[in-house]
């Protein structure tokens, strides 16, 4: 079933991207060839094989031992030089629950 | 609203908890090396991994699994030797990656169980209907759907998942004392990181609604945090407090967690809905937040029982939405309606290798479990025949079983529940009323046992104990020299004693011939006459005796 | 004097090390090639002079004070710009990252530097590696130096190009569908993907993570396996969970020939529609001098490969919306000013500093992991990544590799392919690599009898058999000839002062 105009923006609400009239038609055709050309996968979902989600062999359990990485910690002027807004020590972002704006 | 105990006669609570935990004693994050953060300032404790640069990826930490298998053996559940980390995605500023690393379908740990000893008032809750057999027939487990996951999402389900592995809800046990054991199921525990911590600025304060900005402090942004989900077996609010006041005390003795929940670092939602007695088939539930102090968590529950039973009598309808507790209001607040279940789009984090636990890692984690507050609570109440209530209390926290093994030792039956009462009176009381840990104190176990000894050779009574205990956890100084300098000791040499008997008894010659004359009651005027004259120091019960033996 | 790019890499650290030239004279060379030929090319997005010469500078110090020389000493080194290497900016080709620099190293770029490589800069490549032409690049196009108007293919086209254009003797890439295999095969250059576990993915901006593999560029087969050497030699990397150690010397083998060696070929692969003549024509050739080298050519089936395109679009866009849904504009990255709440500032955040194809495909993938649509297609797709590493397995019972093609055609023109679906099947030979995991080399075979552009053919080995990869390759080399610089590029600045 093709995905309608309404699906696509639920998707993109979803997923934190805005998108014009023009830009959810075009998305929306795009879906659709793509979900179209994904066909052939269909048929392995009954497959009676295990799926491999890790394409490592056997490697399993592999973990690091409770020990402080000092060197890799970031000094603060670090940590925040690439935000676009901060406040003091922090990250700021703007009001979560704040009015308007519905995109 | 009408009060729980008329509800519960007739509405059959059905009660959930979920339960995070931090590992707040590992020594780093999650995923990654970052130290764990103890109230730093903002953002001290963040590297490429937990602020989710690109390119940065993470690497389990060994002793958190380790910590997770224990909190699994001391709870009764499988460990589950292969599973897998998933990601589960929302978009919000408390998530670096704007994913949360956790578990899928199968945990390190499944189908666990706790039993839950039901005394005193609190038993009382659980209304005398709901201990029939009737209970039985509602055993229904609302496991499926309890994390939002589907069981083809690649894993494998363990053995006789779907259907509850750890059996059927089990029917509580009765006792004579009005008390009652009922075992709770436990689905899962598994493992996660914790999320960072928002500050909401303007507005109502520290509230998001309203909030002009926020800032975001990444410190505890992938804590290790474990995640335990109850089957909802749960009945009254007194058995989900002590269910909580249990798994605390468990995980403080496996050492895994600080478990403070006044900072944080064990938390608790509850879902909660109500049936008719006798119905099978489950309401419509809500999900309760910010239940953080035992307190709290019973209250919380207590009040959305009865807003739930008013508005199910006045016909109305229970939404599926999660609620604020409001402990200084007493009232639940909806925070949000939830139309849809969330759709987090969980998949294997391809990140993270698949685990598979081997038997030599699984034993040695059972080896190295510490003796668990309920064998402990029975070994001291058989081996130093102290009080099921004390053993239960004092063996619910490592230190203070400690400190009483020490302060008991080679000590049995009245002598081993002189120091129990002295640690459960005594010394708690004075932690709490000055704030203080049992180690912040500096107060020994050889003092407590000397204090004992004190009492037990009847040196002090048990009100001189009192003044005692606080002087010496003031000074530091030892009760013997305490006593000595306040010239405490009792004096029990019947030598010394007989002249003041003598003496009293000439002084008070009417009183002493009422007594022979079958007037019991006065022997306490004239003990009271010798402590008088003794200026406090003899032993009353001493005098007593010699009063008696003189007036017969 | 020579010119820089009439030396490989191996002569370039041979050179420095007997003190015929110093490290900064290279550094200089190299960055005087980039000034001049790289208006042209357009590979780089950023060129690091100062760390270049620095990390010179150190070399020509080591030397004067006697002390011993890393492998690649004086080396110059071009590294794609999803590779983080703290002090320059890592942009990923992508508004939203135009500004964002990185404080810390990926473990593949510090490993080259270990070696003794000379960071020139970072290159260009499709958005986020979104494409295999580079021209999803949100900042210009690279074009390939073979003919400036076609593409160098992608997404790590810069790095190819760079290499092709004679500006540098190495570079990184990475390859998640065949983002070095193609655009080595379009720029003339050899171009390896490892094993997935073979080199770190520590600090290389994640595409598919189950994907995405790092690799080397170079001119000859043992440029190659020295940078091989460099990824792997230290072990495997603490800070990569799926990285594992591989712990051989990949250019000790090299001259080994193939004699007695099984190579599989594919028929359903050399039939397949859309396979230009002139490259199958290079594959036969390639199979024929392996052949007459003593080997043994059988043909072999790889019976669901129809399936691998598929499962790639499933698991590649999944992961991709997983691993960008950390670019909300907070902590890094393209922030829109002024709006009402969160919600909007994210929503606008990404809308404007993703390009087109990085939102299709995270749309596409925010879908395939949505409940119900998940099992059909996700859980699908794994399954059938189970049946192609089957296959592969199967086949490397018969034969010690497989010759096939890299790409279907030679490079095409910008904008030739506008329509997203046909781009992603021109990566039928690739892709099926990146699901099973196993390594893959694109050899350079001269040039083809009708585009006259550069033709390639593509060796497949079992997992963790990459060393072998390299003696097949040496194999082809000896019998085509080394890769030259594109003409038109060759000696145009560069001269070693």
């Amino acid at each position: 079933m093709a995905l309608t105009e309404t699906d696509v923006r639920g998707i993109a609400e979803y997923a934190r991207i805005a998108l014009d009239t023009d830009e959810l038609a075009e998305m929306t055709a795009y879906l659709n060839d793509a979900v179209a050309m994904l066909d052939p996968i269909l048929e392995y979902a009954d497959a009676d094989v295990e799926p491999t989600f890790h394409p490592i062999g056997d490697l399993a359990n592999v973990v690091r031992a409770d020990a402080a990485d000092a060197g890799r910690s970031l000094p603060i002027d670090e940590a925040l030089k690439d935000a676009a807004s901060t406040r003091g020590r922090s990250f700021r972002v703007p009001s979560i629950l704040g009015e308007g704006g519905d995109c | 609203m009408k009060e729980l105990a008329e509800v519960l006669k007739d509405w059959e609570a059905v009660i959930g908890l979920e339960i995070h935990t931090e590992l707040t004693t590992l020594d780093t994050k999650m995923f990654c090396g970052c130290t764990l953060s103890h109230d730093d300032e903002p953002n001290a404790h963040v590297c490429p991994v937990c602020l989710g640069l690109p390119g940065a990826l993470p690497v389990p930490n060994e002793r958190a699994i380790e910590y997770i298998v224990k909190a699994g053996l001391a709870t009764n559940c499988q460990i589950q030797k292969r599973s897998m980390f998933y990601r589960k995605h929302y978009f919000y500023p408390d998530m670096a990656k704007n994913f949360q690393t956790t578990q899928g379908p199968v945990a390190f740990c499944m189908h666990g169980r706790l039993d839950l000893d039901v005394r005193g008032r609190g038993a009382a809750e659980r209304p005398e209907c709901a201990f029939g057999e009737g209970e039985a027939s509602s055993l229904a487990s609302a496991s499926a759907n309890a994390v939002g996951l589907s069981a083809s999402m690649g894993e494998q389900m363990p053995e006789g998942a779907s259907c509850g592995g750890a059996g059927e809800l089990g029917l509580p046990e009765r006792f004579d004392d009005g008390s009652y054991r009922v075992p709770i199921r436990i689905l899962r525990i598994h493992m996660e990181e914790d999320a960072a911590k928002l500050n909401h600025l303007g507005g109502e304060e520290g509230r998001i609604t309203a909030a002009a900005e926020s800032l975001v402090d990444y410190n505890r942004c992938g804590t290790p945090l474990i995640e335990l989900v109850t089957e909802p077996d749960l009945r009254t609010p007194e058995e989900a407090r002590l269910f909580m006041e249990k798994l605390r005390r468990i995980f403080l003795t496996l050492g895994i967690s600080d478990c403070s929940m006044e900072k944080g670092s064990m938390r608790c939602d509850g879902n909660v809905s109500l049936r008719r007695r006798g119905e099978t088939a489950l309401g419509t539930k809500t999900e309760l937040k910010n239940l953080n102090s035992f307190k709290a968590l019973h209250d919380g529950l207590a009040y959305e029982i009865c807003r739930q039973a008013e508005v199910l009598e006045e016909g109305g309808v229970i939404y599926q939405e999660t609620r604020h507790w409001e402990p200084s209001r007493k009232r639940t607040v909806v925070m949000r309606v939830k139309e849809t279940a969330d759709d987090y789009r969980l998949f294997p984090d391809p990140d993270l290798a698949p685990f598979d636990l081997s038997d030599e890692f699984i034993d040695r984690c059972a080896s190295e479990l510490p003796e668990l507050p309920d064998a402990k609570r029975d070994r001291f109440e058989g081996a130093f025949g102290i009080k099921r209530a004390d053993a239960e209390q004092i063996a619910g926290d490592p230190a203070t079983a400690a400190f009483f093994e020490q302060a008991a030792d080679g000590l049995a039956g009245k002598a081993a529940q002189v120091v129990a009462n002295l640690i459960v009176n005594e010394l708690a009381g004075y932690l709490k009323a000055a704030g203080a840990s049992l180690e912040e104190s500096g107060i020994a176990p050889t003092q407590v046992a000397s204090l004992a000894r004190l009492l037990a050779e009847d040196a002090i009574s048990s009100n001189q104990a009192h003044e005692v205990f606080e002087a010496m956890a003031e000074s530091g100084d030892d009760p013997e020299k305490i006593v000595d300098e306040r010239g405490m000791r009792q004096v029990s040499d019947a030598g010394a004693l007989q002249p003041i008997v003598d003496e009293v008894l000439a002084r008070c010659a009417d009183q002493a011939q009422q007594y022979r004359d079958g007037n019991q009651k006065v022997i306490g005027f004239l003990v009271g006459q010798c402590m008088k004259a003794s200026r406090g120091s003899g032993n009353p019960k001493l005098f007593n005796e010699l009063l008696r033996a003189s007036l017969s | 004097m020579a010119w820089i790019d009439s030396l490989s890499a191996a002569q370039i650290a041979a050179g420095v090390v007997a003190g015929e030239f110093g490290a900064t004279e290279v550094a200089r060379a190299s960055l005087d090639a980039v000034e001049c030929r790289d208006a042209e090319v357009g590979a780089f997005l950023q060129v690091s002079a100062d760390a270049a010469l620095e990390a010179a500078a150190r070399i020509d110090a080591s030397r004067a004070a006697g002390d011993p020389l890393p492998p690649l000493a004086g080396v110059p080194l071009a590294i794609k710009d999803n590779m983080n290497l703290a002090g320059t900016r890592t942009t990923c080709a992508s508004q939203m990252l135009a500004s964002y620099e990185s404080v810390y190293t990926a473990t593949c770029v510090q490993r080259m530097l270990d070696a003794g490589c000379l960071p020139i800069g970072k290159v260009n490549m499709d958005e986020f590696a979104f494409g295999s032409s580079t021209e999803n690049s949100a900042f210009h196009p690279t074009n390939n130096p073979w003919d400036l108007e076609r593409v160098p293919g992608g997404s790590s086209g810069g790095s190819a190009a760079a290499v092709a254009a004679g500006e540098v003797a190495l570079s990184l890439g990475s390859d998640t569908g065949g983002s070095i295999r193609q655009p080595a095969s379009f720029c003339g250059v050899v171009g390896m993907k490892p094993t997935y576990g073979a080199v770190s993915r520590y600090g290389v901006v994640a595409f598919g993570s189950s994907l995405d593999q790092v690799g080397p560029f170079g001119r000859t087969v043992e440029d190659v396996a020295l940078a091989m050497n460099a990824l792997t030699a230290p072990g495997r990397d603490p800070l990569d969970g799926t990285s594992q150690e591989f712990a051989v010397d990949f250019c000790e083998h090299l001259d080994d020939g193939v004699t007695g060696r099984r190579v599989g070929v594919v028929p359903a692969l050399m039939e397949a529609e859309g396979l230009a003549p002139e490259v199958r024509r290079a594959v036969e050739r390639a199979a024929a001098q392996l052949e007459q080298q003593g080997a043994q050519v059988v043909e072999v089936e790889l019976p669901h490969l129809d399936a691998a395109i598929a499962a790639y679009y499933v698991i590649g866009p999944a992961e991709a919306f997983s691993n960008l849904a950390r670019f909300d504009g907070i902590r890094y990255g393209y922030q829109e000013e002024d709006c009402a709440n969160l919600a909007q500032q994210s929503a606008l955040s990404r809308a404007h500093g993703f390009g087109r194809e990085a939102k299709r495909r995270q749309m596409l993938g925010a879908y395939l992991l949505s409940s119900g649509v998940y099992d059909k297609y996700y859980y699908a797709a794994q399954k059938a990544r189970t049946m192609i590493t089957r296959d592969y397995a199967r086949a490397f019972e018969q034969v010690d590799a497989i010759l096939m093609p890299a790409a279907p055609r030679t490079a095409f023109k910008h904008g030739e392919l506008s329509d997203p679906t046909q781009m992603y099947l021109s990566d039928l030979y690739t892709i099926s690599l990146n699901i099973a995991g196993n390594g893959g080399i694109s050899v350079p075979l001269g040039l083809g009898e009708d585009s006259g552009l550069p033709v390639s053919a593509q060796l497949v080995a079992p997992a963790f058999h990459d060393r072998e990869l390299l003696t097949y390759a040496r194999a082809l080399e000896v019998a085509f000839g080394a890769a030259p610089v594109a003409p038109a590029c060759a000696q145009k600045g560069g001269e070693l002062a």
